[in-house]
């Protein structure tokens, strides 16, 4: 078994991460109903740093079928979660030793709820209207049901079905127009409070990554310092990638996707193509810019016009420029 | 021409042909002109049912469209890289052969024909969102995008897709490193990557 982690010193990268700019809000007034759904979301979000469990989930997008297991252990101020595929590939994907106080910009987005009367804005409510209803047996466990809807064509809708007790995520659908289901996690067995179970019939362990400002980034450079010019309301950057790096990643708190962009080494009949998995997209455009070709691919659970128009925005910085 | 041959030729009309079956068609098409006859009628058939004068269909593939096939053909062994720039060569051929494929070439996007002037800061080549449906978009109105997207021929929009699925196969790692830190899922994004790489 091959097992190499690269330990991040997460403790010392973390305190800068909960910049989530939310300066630009409108003051909006958010409706008892916002409201509620809004400190579910907040609830949730803290479950991460609150609830210790193991459990099997499954993954459904159309036809197909995974399942994983999940685990995630709290000790000593930190978090240790892992993933292990029980379908297919034999992989694993852990996160060890990651601070309880490290949030991240999409957390800072769900937890806005927390300072409803402080700011008067809605934060996700800007976005998306909520609704709240008591919701089936889930993994053994009583669930409350959180119906997201978006206020614009720019997300997908999401049904959240969370552990009325511990508001832990029990089963996530995410939906397209006319609420059909594109993909859908649900956990099948779920027991709080146990030890991760080390398993051994594992080829890959991959230390998920901890992207982090101020981390020397060994990512690919590019010639053409770049930005997206473009993004739908709501969506903040995750990270300060910089303007030359070939990737770029926006989140609203529930949906998340990223750009690449690719210099081509030649010319390229422009144009764009799409394929699709679950709720998950990948968009590729082949087209100039400042003359020369470029690819640029948007994945993620986003539909198919915002990808088209975040690529659309994309701009060439000119470093020269005030 | 054996039904197999027409089926994959209405899969080559209807952008449901594989990269296979464009290849093995192109091969055909030398040496049959019947097949090409079916082509020609197909193309009239499809021109004039979308309303479009049907004048001037030409059938031809030149020599440098049956090197640039010859050139693309698989090899044994390649690398990452190859693997992940073989769309674009396709792409490439793709290209070429619908420029001399397809009705008199007036609905084709000629690259290079791009306005210099106004190329620098803008990316251009870029639709006027809203106008191409092919995609199962949603029309709508925006304000970006410079001019509108030509239309692909079938073979381009074939390369093109299976560009986007090998990118995602490419990128979705990568894009789950962020979306397991920014989204309320915790590690399940991973869950989506196709194949997990250490």
């Amino acid at each position: 078994m091959k097992y190499s982690v690269r330990q991040l010193a997460c403790g010392i990268l973390c305190g800068a991460l909960g910049w989530v700019n939310v300066a630009t809000a409108e003051q909006t007034a958010c409706s008892d109903a916002d409201t509620e759904a809004l400190q579910w979301l907040s609830r949730m979000a803290k479950s991460h740093s609150e609830v210790a469990y193991q459990g099997v989930v499954t993954l459904q997008r159309g036809d197909d079928m995974q399942v994983v297991q999940v685990a995630r252990s709290l000790a000593g101020g930190v978090s240790s979660e892992h993933l292990t595929r029980l379908t297919g590939q034999g992989a694993q994907v852990i996160r060890a030793n990651h601070p309880l106080d490290c949030t991240h910009p999409g957390e800072g987005l769900l937890t806005l709820g927390n300072r409803l009367n402080e700011a008067d804005n809605c934060g996700l409510a800007r976005h998306y209207q909520f609704q709240v209803s008591p919701g089936e047996r889930i993994a053994g466990r009583q669930s409350m049901k959180v119906e997201i809807r978006p206020r614009d064509m720019y997300r997908y809708g999401v049904l959240l079905e969370l552990d009325s007790e511990t508001a832990l995520m029990l089963r996530v659908s995410t939906l397209g127009r006319g609420d059909k289901i594109l993909e859908r996690f649900q956990f099948a067995d779920l027991n709080y409070g146990e030890p991760l179970q080390p398993r051994a019939d594992i080829d890959t362990v991959h230390p998920a990554a901890h992207p982090h400002p101020d981390y020397p980034s060994n990512a690919p450079q590019l010639s053409v310092p770049w930005a997206v010019s473009w993004v739908p309301g709501g969506f903040t950057v995750t990270d300060k990638a910089s303007p030359a790096s070939a990737r770029r990643t926006y989140t609203d708190g529930l949906a998340v996707f990223s750009v690449f962009l690719e210099q081509l080494p030649q010319e390229l009949k422009p144009g764009e193509g799409l394929a699709r998995l679950g709720s998950s997209l990948s968009y590729t455009r082949g087209m100039r810019l400042a003359g020369k070709p470029v690819l640029v691919t948007v994945i993620g659970e986003v539909p198919v016009n915002t990808a088209r128009m975040v690529a659309d925005s994309i701009r060439v910085l000119h470093q020269s420029a005030p | 021409m054996t039904e197999q041959l027409r089926e994959s030729l209405s899969a080559l009309m209807d952008d449901q042909a594989s990269d296979l079956e464009m290849r093995r068609l192109l091969g055909e098409f030398e040496g049959d002109p019947a097949l090409r006859q079916t082509w020609v009628r197909y193309q009239i058939a499809r021109s004039a049912m979308a309303g479009q004068p049907v004048t001037h269909v030409r059938f031809d593939i030149s020599q440098r469209v049956s090197a640039a096939i010859a050139a693309e053909a698989p090899t044994a062994r390649t690398t990452l890289r190859e693997r992940w720039m073989r769309p674009l060569a396709s792409l490439a051929v793709a290209a070429s052969v619908t420029a001399v494929v397809v009705l008199g070439g007036q609905q084709l996007y000629k690259a290079g024909t791009l306005d210099a002037q106004n190329a620098p800061a803008i990316a251009s080549g870029v639709s006027a969102v809203g106008f191409v449906n092919s995609l199962g978009a949603v029309p709508m109105r925006a304000s970006y995008g410079a001019q509108a997207m030509p239309q692909l021929e079938p073979a381009a929009r074939t390369a093109y897709r299976e560009l986007a699925r090998q990118r995602m196969y490419q990128y979705m790692q990568e894009h789950a490193e962020h979306a397991a830190l920014n989204s309320p899922q915790g590690l399940i994004p991973f869950a989506r990557v196709p194949q997990i790489e250490e």
